[in-house]
């Protein structure tokens, strides 16, 4: 009898050890579980985006927990929470539903007082193609070679999306990559910057910004809507949600609406998106020689979107009267990572005059860039969806 | 709530006019089987839609004065068909035997109209009329999945004779055209394996696109600044105005209109009278354990 006991408990042991953690760990967890606690290091620490790398972050450990499949508890298993959260990411909702947010949330005036800088936004829009053709070379199929090059656009919302139709694969991988380079523009793009301008160009002032009317502010989502839906349907989503959350914010009668999507709607969605997208990144799925590429590349779309901005710059500038001219060290700005992007050509300003501030300026190729990108996406989905 | 209502509901009506007959077998010797194991001539029907659609409450019919003949029954959760999916309605005239078993057959050999009504049993969602000349084992199918006449009316020209070869294959619940390969993809592939192409059109959308987003707001912009000079100038002529006019009543300096202004309030000794009373009230609140503070903090522990 007693030895009987002692069966049941040591099997019952057993099977709990099996069950555990410690029992299935694998060195590709480990690794991922440090990507996961570098990225809270970056956050916390080091104050890079802390909004999409503490969620993401938080996501790799929630991710990477070993455990045996079965019990409906992977991000992977159906009807496991994770699951049903991670639907908004793998049916492309969330994306939109942040857009709604950043629309919300954006003040266009910027770009409306100064149309041309449009053009700084799409130029930057390079880097995403530019990638696209090495991935091809490198062997990628034209759709996954396309999901891969929009982490050129800056945009991880739109890098979701797109990858969620076109490589839904590689969707874990192109997503973690975005964000980290949007959290790692401040370390990207100042040597671009400083490599592709001269010391009179970075020292360029501009002239102050025109007032825009609050009827031109309304027209804007409206027309924007209109303009670049007709010419890209498949950007619906993505766009129809930003022009919508612009005009919420400039109509100037729903200001609650406004409230609730650039606060607490957008807020919600970013933890869902950021946890689930982290949580994705399963060692099994994640740790293969496509992610590495896809970082590789991400990388270098990266560059090519920042070095483009400000190559087209200074050569929009050969066509502009002197006192027109623009500062080239608004053209990284072109990428949308909003704001980051544009607080760095201010910074990077500042540096060379205290008192030339290109903040404003540089607000407007960087929403430029959100259109853009989202603009781009939709014709890489329209020809290969 | 009632719009929601009213655009669901509008959607669904349109939904069940994707409702489309795709595939017919006449005389089936040696092809698809039923649940019993035996062959019958079959009618697949496709929901062309890209949502999925309930199909119960339609109806089949071989008889045009009939158009009731088989109502496809409710509660079968197979009649909900997926997004551009099929059904197979065997046609052996034996509706007891299932929701898939039509109560009227296919005659060989003859030509054989079959209509697909909605709900109210009046609307013609598709019609077909399978010739005469359809040899056995042998399919009359649409040329592409779901593609036929808009308005529901047979045009033969939508539809083939399929024999079951390699060209001519017979597909009863799936596809008329087996797709393998993603069409846009592969011609990528083949024509554009570098990507420039794709770089060069893509970004000339980009550039369009954002070009005419800048030119309208280059033009709002010009209307606008028009608009405030207008207003302006509107303004300024208000003012001219004024000072024509006060022109012609004379030459009162500002020193003078003062100077008349105090002398008339020294003389009427005007002193506006404040009417507003102050008072001060206590305020009262009384006091409730629901709302007090004390009661939502927790004692400190102590350390015995």
């Amino acid at each position: 009898m007693e030895l009987d006991l002692a069966q049941f408990l040591t099997s019952n042991f057993q099977q709990f050890w099996e069950f555990t953690g410690f029992h299935n760990v694998t060195y590709e967890h480990l690794i991922m579980i440090c990507v996961g606690l570098f990225f809270i290091y970056l956050a916390i620490k080091k104050d890079f985006e802390p909004m999409l790398l503490v969620p993401i972050g938080f996501g790799i450990l929630v991710g990477n927990i070993p455990f045996q499949m079965g019990n409906e508890i992977g991000i992977y298993e159906e009807n496991s929470v994770l699951n049903i959260l991670y639907n908004g990411v793998r049916a492309g909702w969330y994306p939109p539903l942040i857009f709604l947010g950043i629309g919300a949330m954006t003040d266009f005036s910027s770009l409306l007082a100064n149309p041309k800088l449009m053009l700084v936004g799409a130029a930057a829009q390079f880097g995403i193609f530019g990638a696209y053709m090495v991935a091809l070379w490198l062997g990628f199929m034209p759709d996954q070679a396309a999901a891969i090059a929009i982490i050129g656009g800056a945009d991880g919302p739109t890098a979701i999306f797109l990858s969620s139709k076109l490589a839904p694969n590689l969707m874990g991988a192109i997503a973690v990559s975005a964000y980290s380079y949007m959290a790692l523009v401040p370390v990207i793009q100042p040597p671009i910057m400083r490599l592709f301008t001269t010391k009179k160009e970075r020292l360029i002032r501009m002239k102050p910004a025109r007032a825009v009317s609050q009827n031109e502010k309304i027209l804007f989502p409206i027309f924007g809507l209109l303009l670049t839906c007709f010419f890209v349907p498949s950007g619906l989503p993505l766009l129809g949600m930003l022009f919508f959350g612009n005009l919420l914010r400039e109509s100037g009668v729903t200001t609650r609406l406004a409230k609730t999507a650039s606060n607490a709607l957008t807020d919600i969605v970013t933890m869902l998106l950021g946890l689930t997208v982290g949580a994705s990144t399963q060692a099994s799925e994640f740790l293969t020689k496509e992610t590495i590429l896809i970082f590789a590349l991400g990388f270098m779309a990266f560059v090519i979107a920042s070095a483009s901005g400000v190559l087209f710059v200074k050569f929009f500038n050969l066509f502009l009267s002197k006192d027109k001219k623009i500062n080239p060290l608004i053209g990284n700005a072109g990428v949308s990572a909003v704001p980051m992007s544009a607080r760095i050509s201010n910074n990077m300003g500042l540096k060379y005059d205290p008192s030339n501030y290109l903040l404003m300026h540089a607000m407007g190729p960087n929403v430029a860039g959100v259109i853009g990108s989202a603009v781009a996406a939709g014709v890489l989905l329209g020809f290969l969806g | 709530m009632l719009l929601c209502f009213t655009v669901s509901a509008t959607s669904f009506a349109q939904g069940r006019r994707g409702l489309r007959i795709n595939e017919v077998m006449v005389q089936n010797d040696s092809n698809y089987i039923d649940d019993y194991g035996l062959r019958h001539g079959w009618i697949e029907l496709y929901n062309s839609t890209y949502n999925h659609m309930e199909i119960s409450t339609v109806f089949l019919t071989n008889d045009k004065a009939n158009p009731r003949k088989y109502p496809v029954p409710r509660g079968d959760v197979k009649t909900d068909i997926p997004a551009r999916q099929h059904v197979v309605f065997f046609a052996d005239n034996e509706p007891n035997k299932g929701t898939f078993h039509i109560s009227f057959s296919l005659t060989p050999g003859v030509d054989n109209w079959i209509g697909l009504y909605d709900t109210d049993g009046t609307t013609l969602l598709d019609e077909v009329i399978v010739p005469a000349s359809l040899g056995a084992n042998q399919t009359y199918a649409l040329k592409q999945d779901g593609i036929s006449s808009e308005d529901g009316k047979f045009d033969p020209q939508y539809w083939e004779v399929r024999d079951g070869s390699d060209e001519k294959y017979i597909t009863p619940s799936s596809n008329n055209i087996i797709i393998d390969t993603n069409e846009n993809i592969e011609k990528f592939r083949e024509h554009d394996s570098s990507g420039i192409v794709m770089t060069i059109v893509a970004m000339l959308i980009v550039f369009a696109a954002l070009i005419l987003l800048s030119l309208c707001f280059y033009l709002f912009g010009y209307l606008n600044a028009r608009s405030a000079q207008r207003k302006k100038a509107i303004a300024h002529l208000g003012e001219d105005a004024d000072a024509e006019s006060a022109a012609k009543m004379g030459h009162d300096s500002g020193e003078e209109i003062a100077a008349i202004a105090m002398a008339l309030y020294e003389h009427l000794n005007t002193h506006d009278i404040e009417e507003t009373i102050l008072t001060i009230n206590k305020v009262k609140r009384t006091y409730s354990p629901w709302s007090s503070k004390i009661y939502t903090l927790r004692e400190t522990p102590v350390r015995r």
